[in-house]
């Protein structure tokens, strides 16, 4: 996830607490300015408006800096008034006692546009700190939305409640019995021996642990204990700098951080029960599928073993009473059947292969080649069936060459045993895609098993299925295509293996032996034009 | 049971893979039983009206129809003996399929020995019919007396203990299912007593047989029920 900065918080204390040295030269400054303005145009300026002038510059620096800088100016601009209005002029002593009335009357209007000015500064600023407040909460809440692990909610929380508290913020995890730091900002902070302690009693009691007071020794830093660390294990704790009490906006900040702790919480008990909901859906689907395939074993082993054990025991025990003609046909159905579990358990291998999540070795193939080679085979294994290929120069994808021709091999031998007719094997290419096709005249395939082939990942087989068409699915997805089924035109099935045919692939027409590369690189990452080694 | 001319027996062989059809016929043939095939449940009645078997040998796992059903077909017109293959996970189905009038099973895979044993266990009449009087490993056991005796020695049982024991003799080297049993000697109401007959027969082990541990009388078919042993063979069909 992208990494988004909590936004700038103002650093603003001036309610209550000593107004800074900048303040007090901003004032003076304006104070300056108003005197000379009306020193140099006392001639033109009406007396009036020398009074209003420094009452404006109250106004302006109470705005600026605040309360007690607005009351000093006003102090300020009494003596400024004193100096340049009140008879005798350049003086601060006063002739008239009526002049005392009005520098009086001065003072008063002053402090309360001090006041006034300066409480309207401390509002907007407190709704603009209540505004940023809100806009970090639900920033936060977006954030720990997004956050898909433990390390990533714990990252975000960290963050903000390090901007929200200025100080360092932390996040541990319980890792067999020992907190192990999960985040820190700043970034590479490392907890001290006080800190550690404290946050090891706010997880191994499961309360809150705060901060030390200021000036006693002890941890600076207040732990919470958070959430949920899954499957009943304890979650991790937060630490963050404790607030200083004076600021003005420390209220809103305290709950703030309140909130955003109780955010996380929630966020990695949401994050806890997704994961159990996950585990248990993937329990269920590898329980499906055994239970299918050990459905699919059944039948697949079971026939041959009995075949194979009935005619033994059948030679042994009525040898001397079989005619030689029914002999030989027992010998050759145990050869049969033989062949068949042999094949039989070397696709259970594949599927085992492939459902432990197999490493594919992808070079580059040549489909057409892989496809006859199935052809060939199938060919050899069932002389009398009526196998036809039509298969053109294809592009070489990305492939392990012995996989594909497993996979089309697999989807001829469905057609044989299932589909009596000629069989016909073709291969294409469809736009971006590389299509070998197995088209039968058979009765079609059932529904069951299309919509199976439609699904994603390996959802469970559908009961008659064999093994077949699994691995051959399995085969599929694993090289990046997937096997799609539609009726064949005339009657039949049309069974078509889907593989991406990459955008730089070498044409097996341009393609040469290219010199073995000085630099060493693998030679089964480049195009290689002599046909994949074929299975027998 | 018809009488065939020549004295052969026909069997039907009911399965839906061809290289069981195949060994199959072969070994009956060769021990003297002319077969008829059928792959599917539709075919097996057809075939049964068409030739009248003598016994019928029936995978339980066809495509069309499940056994039981043809079974229970079988049963509204004839009582021709019926042998079921099963597989390991067709354990429920085989319990039904005696229970509704099957004869035997065999589990596959199975050794054509074992078959041929069964097959003509299930051929022979029931020999409670005609004989009243059971000898079997120095037992005797007079049905219409309601006697059993040891090497002369009479053995006292209980009238239900008996019965028992007459349930399980009449039908030497037949398997009995728990429900056969308990309806044939407590009656309908107690076809689910099970825990009840395994009481029975072990008293009925401990009085008749030489070790009661290892019983070789009353034999158990794990899940399935009884079965007396078979008397050795006198000879063949």
């Amino acid at each position: 996830m992208t990494r988004i900065d909590p936004p700038h918080l103002r650093d603003d204390r001036r309610w209550m607490t000593a107004p800074s040295l900048g303040g007090f030269v901003g004032a003076a400054l304006i104070l300056v300015v108003v005197a000379a303005v009306v020193g140099s145009s006392r001639h033109i300026l009406p007396e009036t408006v020398v009074v209003l002038l420094f009452l404006t510059a109250v106004l302006i620096a109470a705005a600026g800096f605040g309360f007690w800088i607005g009351i000093v100016s006003a102090f300020g601009a009494l003596v400024g008034v004193n100096f340049m209005y009140v008879e005798p002029h350049f003086t601060l002593r006063i002739a008239q006692p009526g002049d005392i009335i009005t520098l009086a009357v001065f003072l008063l209007a002053a402090a309360i546009t001090g006041l006034i000015s300066g409480r309207l500064r401390e509002q907007v600023d407190a709704a603009q700190g209540r505004a940023a407040a809100l806009e970090v909460l639900s920033q936060v809440s977006h954030e720990l939305a997004m956050a898909t692990t433990q390390t990533e909610i714990a990252q975000v929380a960290v963050r903000h409640l390090h901007a929200l508290a200025h100080g360092p913020a932390l996040a541990l995890a319980g890792v067999e019995g020992q907190l192990r730091l999960l985040a820190s900002e700043p970034q590479g902070y490392l907890p001290d021996a006080s800190e550690l302690e404290a946050a090891d009693v706010a997880w191994r009691r499961g309360r809150i642990e705060f901060a030390s007071a200021q000036g006693w020794s002890g941890s600076r830093l207040t732990f919470y204990p958070v959430g949920t660390g899954g499957s009943g294990k304890r979650g991790p704790v937060l630490g963050h700098a404790r607030i200083a009490p004076d600021r003005r906006d420390h209220g809103w900040r305290e709950q703030a951080i309140e909130v955003i702790l109780r955010q996380t919480g929630q966020a990695l008990e949401r994050l806890a029960l997704s994961e159990e909901a996950e585990a248990e859906r993937r329990r269920a689907t590898s329980e499906e599928m055994r239970a299918a395939l050990l459905a699919s074993l059944s039948h697949d082993l079971r026939t041959p073993l009995a075949t194979i054990l009935g005619s033994v025991t059948t030679l042994r025990e009525l040898g001397a009473t079989l005619s030689p003609s029914a002999q030989g046909d027992l010998l050759a159905a145990i050869e049969e059947e033989a062949e068949r579990l042999g094949r039989y358990v070397e696709k259970l291998l594949q599927l085992t292969r492939l459902q432990s999540g197999m490493q594919v070795h992808m070079a580059w193939v040549d489909a057409g080649d892989a496809a006859t080679a199935s052809v060939n085979r199938a060919r050899r294994s069932w002389p009398n069936a009526r196998i036809e290929a039509q298969i053109p120069s294809l592009p070489m994808i990305r492939a392990e060459a012995g996989l594909l021709e497993q996979a089309v091999f697999n989807l001829i031998e469905n057609a044989v045993k299932y589909a009596p007719g000629v069989i016909r094997v073709t291969g294409e290419v469809q736009g971006n895609q590389l299509v070998l096709s197995v088209l039968d005249r058979g009765r079609g395939l059932p529904d069951a098993i299309a919509e199976w082939l439609a699904q994603d990942g390996m959802a469970p087989v559908p009961q008659g299925t064999g093994l077949g068409l699994p691995i051959s699915k399995g085969i599929a997805t694993s090289l990046g295509g997937r096997i799609t089924a539609q009726p064949g035109a005339t009657g039949g099935a049309v069974l078509q293996i889907r593989l991406p045919v990459p955008p730089e692939h070498p044409l097996p027409q341009t393609a040469s032996p290219a010199p073995e590369p000085a630099s060493g690189q693998p030679a089964k990452d480049r195009p290689r034009t002599d046909p994949p080694e074929q299975r027998a | 049971m018809s009488a065939k001319p020549g004295g052969r027996q026909t069997i039907l062989i009911v399965d839906d893979e061809p290289q069981i059809q195949r060994f199959l016929g072969h070994a009956l043939n060769a021990s003297g039983y002319d077969t008829v095939l059928a792959a599917n449940g539709h075919e097996a009645l057809a075939r049964i009206a068409a030739h009248e078997p003598d016994l019928m040998i029936l995978d339980l796992g066809l495509p069309d129809m499940n056994g039981k059903e043809v079974i229970e077909r079988l049963r509204l017109r004839s009582d021709m003996p019926v042998i079921v293959l099963s597989a390991h996970d067709q354990e429920m189905e085989k319990i039904m399929a005696l229970d509704l009038g099957a004869d035997d099973f065999v589990p596959k895979p199975f050794g054509i020995g074992e078959l041929l044993a069964r097959l003509r266990v299930s051929l022979r009449p029931r020999r409670a019919a005609r004989a009243d009087l059971i000898r079997q490993d120095g037992l005797v056991i007079d049905l219409d007396g309601h006697q059993v005796s040891r090497d002369g020695e009479t053995l006292r049982l209980t009238p239900k203990e008996f019965d028992l024991l007459a349930a399980l003799a009449a039908n030497a080297g037949r398997v009995m299912t728990h429900r056969k049993l308990l309806d044939l000697v407590w009656g309908p109401a107690h076809v689910d007593d099970v825990p009840y007959l395994r009481v029975f027969i072990g008293q009925l082990r401990q009085k008749l047989e030489l070790d009661p541990a290892r019983p070789g009388l009353i034999l158990t078919e794990p899940g399935v029920g009884y079965r007396w042993a078979a008397p050795p063979e006198t000879g063949a069909p």
